[in-house]
């Protein structure tokens, strides 16, 4: 597949995979468009590959759980972890759309990692063995970086539940 | 909570931006060097470099008395290595220090092809700080007599250390991403401006070009911030992590030094990036490269200074 073949294809693609573990629309933009351009210096390579698309995800994801973007990332949490302790307590807990918004933002404040593989997991549809290909790690690790996630998430949605059950 | 979870994400992932911006940034960048994108915003590790070679020397002086009769100096080139917290070298700069303490520096950019079995810069310093200064050596024809290394992640805390940088913008900009906007002209940056102007790509007439640019400029006037005041702070703030070679004697070194150093910045041209063995890189021809170095260290290059964009 040439390059200009494969951004047409999956621009949108990588664009909302980078945004959804980003949490951040232009940090995504940054780093797609670095990936994609030293991606271009050796497609060759890449071209040629059974999965260039996961190579290029691992790319993405790599740039941005490197030193690079430790401090933006943390802005982003601290950004984001600010909305969640407001937004959750006014919703209706019939509110489809609150619950949806209230669960973004638990999700924009794990870690970095653990938030990859979650929407690698659950955007991507990635099984454990290309979790890990695109992590670069084991498996084993995949699978315990998603079991803390759900924990968390789990936790915070019966508190919320709890919470809001009290109000109701 | 599965099904909340992927709607959730599905939303976050909606509010990308739109792909066609995307694109024309990419064509756009297509008929440009990709030399920018090499440098990132790894490359004020250089000024990070900088001070921890002209620190701990001015800080030596100020515990001495003034060198009344300070001995005669030679000119010294020095390799300025900024490394990431795996020690791997994020930028290099050849730098020569001339008697007057002044400095001509030339950008070397991490990914040229270098090393005895053709690696590149980036893993040599890790591997034996000795296999870099002699690729260094090799490409530019230029003897490297001392080395100093320090870790890019102290950048911060020294750039703080000084209390401001001076540098001129040639127009008023805005960073989409940051949020961060400087005014045209002649300004002061500190503490957390320093970041988003280093790191700025976006809203740049040549993007990453522009990105380098800064960098340069930043180091320039940074190194003119240097003084007996603030280098014991700057040194407290690199010392842990600076290295330099055994042989090197600071205290000599430093009777250069009787002002503010004046620094000239050029990068090395490098030519159209290239893949060998799966790599990508630069393999710049040989004979222009020492030509370049040549030129710039004899004083006949043309400096880059003035505003940036």
């Amino acid at each position: 597949m040439g390059f200009d073949q494969f951004v047409t294809d999956r621009l949108d693609r990588l664009l909302g995979y980078a945004t959804a573990i980003t949490c951040d629309k232009h940090l995504a933009q940054d780093i797609v468009q670095n990936v994609l351009m030293r991606a271009q210096g050796k497609w060759e390579r890449i071209g040629a590959m059974d999965a260039p698309y996961l190579y290029v995800k691992r790319m993405v994801t790599n740039d941005y759980l490197s030193w690079r973007h430790r401090k933006a990332a943390r802005e982003i949490a601290v950004e984001r972890a600010e909305l969640a302790r407001h937004a959750p307590s006014m919703a209706d807990p019939a509110d489809a759309h609150a619950e949806r918004e209230a669960m973004r933002a638990r999700i924009a404040v794990l870690p970095r990692k653990q938030r990859a593989a979650l929407v690698l997991r659950f955007y991507e549809d990635c099984s454990d063995a290309e979790i890990a290909q695109v992590l670069g790690c084991a498996e084993s690790t995949v699978r315990s970086q998603l079991s803390r996630a759900l924990q968390t998430l789990r936790t915070h949605e019966l508190a919320r539940s709890a919470t809001l059950g009290v109000h109701s | 909570m599965n099904d909340l979870i992927r709607q959730a994400i599905a939303a976050e992932a909606e509010e990308r931006v739109d792909s066609r911006t995307v694109l024309a940034n990419l064509h756009k960048a297509k008929n440009r060097k990709p030399m920018g994108l090499i440098f990132g915003v790894a490359t004020l590790t250089v000024a990070a470099a900088a001070a921890a070679v002209i620190i701990p020397t001015t800080l030596k002086k100020t515990e001495t008395a003034p060198l009344a009769n300070a001995p005669a100096q030679e000119a010294q080139n020095v390799l300025l290595i900024g490394t990431d917290d795996e020690r791997l070298t994020d930028a290099l700069l050849f730098a020569r220090f001339e008697a007057d303490g002044s400095a001509t520096m030339i950008s070397l950019p991490r990914d040229v092809y270098a090393g005895s079995s053709g690696e590149r810069f980036t893993g040599l310093f890790r591997e034996d700080p000795r296999k870099l200064t002699a690729a260094v050596e090799n490409l530019t024809g230029a003897k490297v007599d001392h080395y100093a290394a320090v870790q890019m992640s102290d950048f911060g805390r020294v750039a703080t250390a000084v209390g401001g940088v001076e540098v001129c913008l040639a127009n008023a900009v805005t960073d989409p991403r940051t949020g961060a906007s400087f005014p045209a002209g002649k300004q002061v940056l500190s503490g957390d401006q320093v970041l988003p102007f280093l790191r700025q790509r976006m809203n740049l007439p040549h993007g990453d070009l522009d990105r380098v640019k800064r960098q340069q400029a930043f180091l320039a006037s940074f190194a003119k911030k240097i003084t007996k005041d603030n280098a014991m702070e700057l040194f407290q703030q690199v010392s842990r992590s600076v290295e330099y070679d055994d042989g090197w004697d600071p205290l000599l070194f430093s009777a250069r030094f009787q002002g503010p150093v004046q620094v000239r910045t050029s990068t090395l041209p490098v030519g159209e990036a290239v893949v060998r063995n799966g790599v990508h890189g630069f393999a710049p021809d040989p004979a222009q490269a020492k030509k370049f170095v040549e030129e710039q260290l004899s004083g006949k290059g043309t400096a880059e200074t003035g505003c940036v964009n």
